[in-house]
């Protein structure tokens, strides 16, 4: 496998200004520092809660908003995305699209689908005329709606098939890379089942790959060949699904396992509960030393003075967590 | 005293039959809640479980009579088993407005709803908001409220109780709104309390926390849960009975590990196969149900999930009925609504 994506300590500070002359009193730290590569043809799930900065990092990757500082290295001529100019940008663009989770809010009323899923074909002018139509029905087909659905305007679809048209949209110009920011969640369970087949369908069929951001753990354990868990802006654990999910090696990714209730009573009756105190901190003011020691129920002095950093534990996993190699935590 | 607390748990407290909601609309009547019957034990949970539109929530707003106009409760009996009352209540029949229906509002029927911030009023403090419900429904002061308000939300371990209950909504993070809403909800002590996606909106490690709060004040209170939600490992964690919903009729319902572990309508087996679950060997493709939701006023004729169903027969051109297994009669746990397990004559 060649790496696509090389993503070096990515961080995106927000300032909070206040009063008349707005004066800078500090920084909410979104993404503090994230560092992780992206294999061609690969799935990487971003996992965390609200607040952890797996948005902003995905917003950050197609410059929708400006990194702070990091570099992102991306395909074979090793092109450093995050200094490009708007200009030199361009190009770039067409190859990493992106997937919304909102399916009602990211497709314009007013245009018919048709239009919704050429636009990006006209911008870039890469089809004109009747092969652009060709194209757009080819593509519609493709996500398993029909030629006629071109001139229906978005709300006469379903959640689903809104979902469908902005996948269709995100396979136009023929990309590389897909960040896909909560493309289900927004959809109801029996939708979902089918987006996420169809999703990985498309990988197969066009040598894709994803970032998938997503809170939902099993639906991110279902697509992911490797995950990433976040907690307030850094990546506290990364190893591939199946390792993650059956001997996770980072006290917080044991709990949002062990919080997740198994559609399954009696497996549910039989595991132990590990319930976090507290809430996750204020991001502006994040605690001294491992930002999870607060709610850890393994923490040490050493994890209130030293923040761990991301290590290498064992081929292919890496942890932030001092005591990584001592504990024994539970998988599903 | 074991007996009194096995019989208590077996008294019925709420018995829903042939409830049936409308909503007109310019283009026709849509049946939000059709024909729907069940019942809730005391100190039982219920969960009621189904996909957007399926008319679960509309089944939770009935039972207070809640249901935004213009719709309207057109059918059926909502039986209500007050404490100290010999006769049921049948709330179907009492007006939205009345001062009975206000009584049993938030005092013995109480109800959370999925998002904390919009069902809290952001310009009073969440002591006023919880105290208000008190003063209403009890003979108390001001300042017993108050101090009441301070204990419910001691109760629903929220740290520094006499701070936070001065405090505005907005000063709290989502799970402690939710918990304000639990404090409020409780502070009456109900026999019933309806949960509609309460933990919803909120992250899974406070999730964990909420359902958590909510069994052990159960367990505490001994009041009876109707959980509303689309998601099924809540419905695993929390209930004792499950009622599976679909285009506003019950599909299937029956015990907890009936549904889970022997579900009979393919909508439910469906719904089980289609979700992916944590740490089983992920497959290539999860079973999925093809089509969507029809929409309320074009339903199909006959079985509503017929055009979707997988085990589709001519007989489901008719809307079967509720009934117990292999032609058990209905008073059986397990019920359900398919063609494969009833007969065409019962």
């Amino acid at each position: 496998m060649t790496k696509l994506l090389e993503v070096n300590d990515l961080r995106k500070y927000f300032p909070i200004q206040k009063g008349i002359f707005q004066r800078t009193v500090g920084y909410v730290k979104a993404v503090d520092g994230i560092s992780f590569d992206v294999q061609r043809g690969e799935t990487l799930g971003l996992v965390g809660e609200s607040g952890c900065g797996k948005t902003t990092a995905g917003r950050c990757l197609l410059r929708l908003i400006p990194p702070t500082s990091g570099s992102f290295i991306f395909g074979e001529e090793q092109v450093d995305l995050a200094k490009l100019t708007h200009q030199e940008m361009r190009p770039f663009r067409r190859r990493i699209q992106m997937i919304f989770q909102d399916p009602h809010a990211s497709l314009n009323p007013r245009m018919t689908v048709g239009d919704i899923v050429g636009e990006p074909m006209r911008v870039n002018r890469t089809e004109e005329g009747s092969a652009l139509q060709d194209r757009i029905v080819e593509l519609l087909e493709s996500v398993g709606l029909r030629s006629q659905d071109t001139r229906r305007y978005p709300h006469a679809f379903s959640g689903g098939q809104r979902q469908r048209i902005g996948i269709a949209r995100a396979l136009a110009l023929q990309p590389e890379l897909i960040v896909a920011d909560e493309p289900v969640s927004a959809l109801d369970v029996s939708v979902q089942a089918q987006i996420l087949n169809l999703l990985a369908e498309l990988r197969e069929k066009f040598q894709l790959s994803y970032i998938f951001i997503a809170h939902d753990l099993s639906v991110v354990e279902h697509i992911s060949d490797r995950v990433a868990v976040m907690y307030l802006g850094k990546i506290v654990e990364i190893s591939d699904a199946v390792t993650l999910y059956q001997s996770p090696k980072h006290p917080y990714t044991e709990a949002l396992i062990s919080a997740v209730p198994l559609p399954d009573p009696s497996a549910q009756r039989k595991r132990e509960h590990i319930r976090l105190e507290g809430d996750v901190p204020d991001p502006s003011q994040p605690p001294n030393g491992c930002y999870f020691h607060p709610r850890c129920r393994y923490a040490t002095d050493i994890c209130k003075q030293e923040t761990p950093e991301l290590r290498q534990v064992a081929q292919g996993v890496q942890v932030a967590c001092h005591h990584s190699e001592t504990l024994e935590l539970q998988g599903v | 005293m074991a007996l009194a607390e096995n019989t208590f748990y077996e008294q019925p407290l709420l018995e829903i039959s042939g409830l049936k909601t409308v909503f007109p609309t310019d283009d026709g009547i849509v049946n939000a809640v059709n024909d729907v019957s069940f019942s809730i034990a005391r100190g039982q949970t219920v969960g009621v479980v189904g996909e957007s539109g399926c008319g679960k929530s509309i089944t939770g707003l009935s039972m207070l009579q809640l249901v935004p106009p213009p719709g309207r409760i057109e059918n059926g009996e909502i039986l209500f088993y007050r404490n100290g009352a010999d006769e049921p209540l049948d709330i179907a029949q009492v007006s939205p407005k009345s001062e009975l229906m206000r009584q049993i509002r938030g005092n013995e029927i109480a109800i959370i709803f999925q998002e904390p911030m919009t069902s809290l009023n952001p310009v009073y403090t969440v002591g006023n908001q919880i105290a208000e419900a008190i003063v209403l429904h009890e003979q108390v002061d001001k300042k017993t409220a108050h101090e009441r308000a301070i204990e419910m939300i001691a109760r629903v371990g929220i740290p520094a109780p006499a701070q936070r209950v001065d405090e505005y909504p907005h000063q709290l993070s989502g799970g402690m709104r939710q918990r304000i809403m639990i404090a409020m909800a409780l502070c009456c002590s109900p026999t019933l309390l309806i949960a509609d996606e309460p933990t919803t909106a909120l992250d899974v490690t406070i999730q964990a926390q909420v359902l958590g709060l909510m069994q052990e004040l159960q367990a505490e209170m001994g009041m009876a849960i109707m959980l509303i939600t689309h998601d099924l490992g809540v419905i695993a964690d929390l209930a004792d009975e499950v009622v599976v919903m679909y285009s506003g009729r019950v599909v299937e319902k029956g015990t907890v590990d009936d549904i889970f572990y022997n579900p009979l309508h393919p909508y439910t087996q469906g719904l089980l196969k289609s979700i992916p679950v944590l740490g089983r060997t992920p497959e290539k493709t999860l079973p999925s149900i093809p089509g969507t939701v029809p929409h309320p006023l074009t339903l199909p004729v006959g079985c509503s999930f017929g055009p979707r169903c997988p085990e589709r027969m001519p007989q489901c051109d008719q809307m079967p009925e509720l009934a117990g297994v292999n032609g058990k009669s209905e008073g059986g746990a397990h019920t359900v609504r398919c063609w494969l397990h009833t007969d065409l004559e019962g």
